[in-house]
């Protein structure tokens, strides 16, 4: 498999990391090599339709959450938006360099900008409800179908 | 002891906020009164604090926004600092507001005495004029506002010449290339942007875990935090300041978090941990009235416990705001003069004049969660605010604090362009019980600032207008 898949539209390119999973709203998460934390962050798509990022307010290291529950929102110039955890479990870690760098979320969407280590309180349960990147890659163009049409 | 003034009606212990408006209302409504003032009238806000800090963050807020002056399509090559000439305009301000206060003083007919007072009974006050004779007053009815000192924590090297408190920083004859401010409260980070502004690489370092601690609702405080180290002044919490050491020329400042210890050198220490009540050596204690800790305690009518004597303002304790003096010293009056009025505090804003702007009224989010109220919280960012833009200052954001379904306003919050200004909208929507949709549907003037309070207010029901929420 490529290391992304990706499509082109207008004069945007979106691109799909395969290395992992996905919720439909455009979450990313990643499984650490030590198997008991994955890493999360927002795909290209979301990234690059939301705008340039100025606060990324993600909520604080002990938070517990259940799939689903807002984790954090990101403040752009032209929308706030809520992310909703991929996963339940605890937030172990937070980016903190997004506190003074928080356009590292469209520089760098599946790198330097990712957003929260969480510790899964039941990854298989909720792995099994997450996408891989073949079927989150026509969520996102239905999604940027969408967009065109009302543009 | 010489002259005996014929018994007043009222004498008041203090010309500072409280002090002097309660002259200037009782006289109002027909007491004889006299006031008492060890210095000039106007107490600390008018001489060494609220007005003199104002003049220059207003002053130095120019001086940023000229050397941006490039962003607005202007030129204006050399906008620098004139040190003398802004003391000076300090000087100017505060003597022509002390000298307001004066006038309305005279025109109300209050005899004013200089001097330092003693309460010797419940209604006799001594006056030292400092030069060893002295007078005594006799009165009906007496109003304590002897107002409030700076606090001095034990810091050993506090006393080290180059270490400053916030009266020391108002008098400003070079900038310092470093200053360490000891204190993220309300009044450090108001010096911390002053010299910041003038040039200064500054330090603030705070005890508690956040910034402005109980001062604002705690994303407000996050946020202003965040913005202060992304323009890169350095801001520490949980770090406990230790001791201060001279270091050859510079002056070295030990502090201890929970995981360092670290030392910091630098050319200026602003001290500016908050205030005290100012309650000792005015004969206080000998006869016998009741404090809460370091303040007076009063009941809700401002009434201590010795008869006809009533105290306002910093030395109650609680908020050491002019503004919640000035309402104090209004109360006393009315009640010294045959009235019944209780203190209401619920609509006291609390502005902060750092840049940008911080002014809270109400409860903040946690504090009305913590009373057990459904709370629904709705904000909107200045960023979105077409003024806000036009001003090329958007960084900032209102936030209401609701009770959950019916939407009585429990609290506004804001960090951003005038909203010191604008909080007074916020303190008149809590002081009446307005619901969100009562602000929702008051027509705000576009573009203006104040529209920004409107779209929060709608994201209370539904959404805001100007930016798009997923």
């Amino acid at each position: 498999m490529p290391k992304y898949l990706e499509m082109t539209a207008d004069k945007f390119t979106f691109r799909v990391a395969t290395d992992r999973l996905y919720t439909a709203q455009g979450v990313w998460i990643l499984p650490e090599p030590d198997g008991k934390r994955v890493r999360v962050g927002l795909a290209d798509y979301l990234q690059q339709h939301n705008g340039d990022v100025a606060f990324a307010n993600i909520k604080p290291v002990g938070t517990k959450l259940a799939a689903g529950d807002q984790f954090a929102e990101i403040e752009t110039i032209k929308a706030m938006v809520d992310l909703h955890a991929p996963v339940g479990g605890t937030i172990v870690e937070v980016n903190g360099a997004l506190d003074t760098a928080p356009e590292a979320i469209n520089q760098s969407p599946y790198e330097t900008g990712w957003l929260a280590l969480i510790e899964p309180a039941a990854w298989d349960a909720d792995r099994s409800k997450l996408l891989g990147p073949a079927a989150y890659f026509p969520v996102m163009q239905a999604q940027v179908q969408e967009e065109l049409k009302n543009l | 002891m010489t002259a005996l003034h014929d018994k007043a009606d009222i004498a008041v212990l203090g010309g500072g906020p409280g002090g002097y408006v309660a002259a200037l209302v009782a006289a109002e409504r027909g007491a004889k009164v006299v006031l008492i003032e060890k210095e000039r009238v106007g107490g600390t806000c008018l001489n060494v604090g609220c007005i003199p800090t104002k003049v220059l963050t207003s002053a130095t807020e120019l001086l940023v926004r000229a050397k941006r002056a490039g962003d607005f399509g202007l030129a204006i090559p050399q906008a620098t600092v004139d040190l003398p000439a802004l003391m000076a305009y300090k000087r100017k301000t505060v003597e022509q507001l002390v000298g307001g206060v004066e006038q309305l003083l005279k025109a109300r007919r209050v005899m004013l005495i200089h001097g330092e007072a003693r309460l010797v009974k419940p209604d006799r006050i001594t006056i030292e004029d400092g030069k060893g004779s002295g007078e005594e007053v006799a009165a009906q009815r007496i109003i304590l506002a002897p107002g409030s000192v700076t606090a001095t924590p034990p810091i050993a090297g506090s006393s080290l010449p180059g270490v400053i408190t916030s009266t020391g920083a108002l008098d400003i004859e070079t900038v310092p290339a470093r200053l360490v401010v000891v204190g993220g409260g309300v009044i450090g980070l108001e010096f911390a942007c002053i010299y910041e502004a003038l040039g200064s690489k500054v330090t603030v370092l705070e005890m508690t875990p956040a910034i402005l601690p109980g001062a604002t609702d705690e994303v407000i405080a996050k946020r202003l935090h965040l913005l202060l180290r992304r323009r890169g002044m350095e801001v520490q919490t949980g770090t406990v300041v230790q001791r201060i050491e001279q270091a050859g020329e510079a002056l070295r400042v030990f502090g201890r978090s929970a995981s360092a210890e670290s030392a910091m050198d630098c050319d200026r220490v602003l001290i500016a941990t908050g205030r005290w009540p100012h309650t000792q050596g005015m004969g206080f204690a000998e006869l016998g009235l009741r404090m809460n800790g370091r303040a007076i305690a009063v009941d809700e009518r401002l009434a201590t416990n010795l008869p006809n004597v009533w105290a306002v303002g910093d030395a109650i304790g609680g908020w050491m705001l002019a503004h919640k003096a000035m309402v104090d010293g209004r109360v006393a009056a009315e009640n010294g003069t045959g009235g019944q009025r209780q203190v209401d505090y619920r609509s006291v804003p609390n502005v902060i004049f750092t840049r940008p702007e911080v002014a809270s009224v109400g409860l903040t989010e946690a504090e009305a969660r913590g009373s057990g109220a459904e709370v629904k919280v709705t904000q909107f960012p200045f960023s979105a605010n077409p003024r806000a833009r036009i001003l090329g200052e958007t960084d900032g954001l209102v936030r209401l604090v609701c009770e959950a379904g019916r939407g009585r306003i429990l609290g506004v919050h804001m960090l951003g362009p005038h909203v010191t200004d604008l909080i007074a909208e916020g303190a008149l929507a809590v002081q009446m019980g307005a619901t969100a949709d009562d602000l929702a549907w008051t027509t705000h003037a576009h573009p203006t600032l104040p529209e920004a309070m409107l779209e929060a207010a709608l994201g209370f029901r539904e959404a805001a207008l100007h930016i798009q929420t997923r």
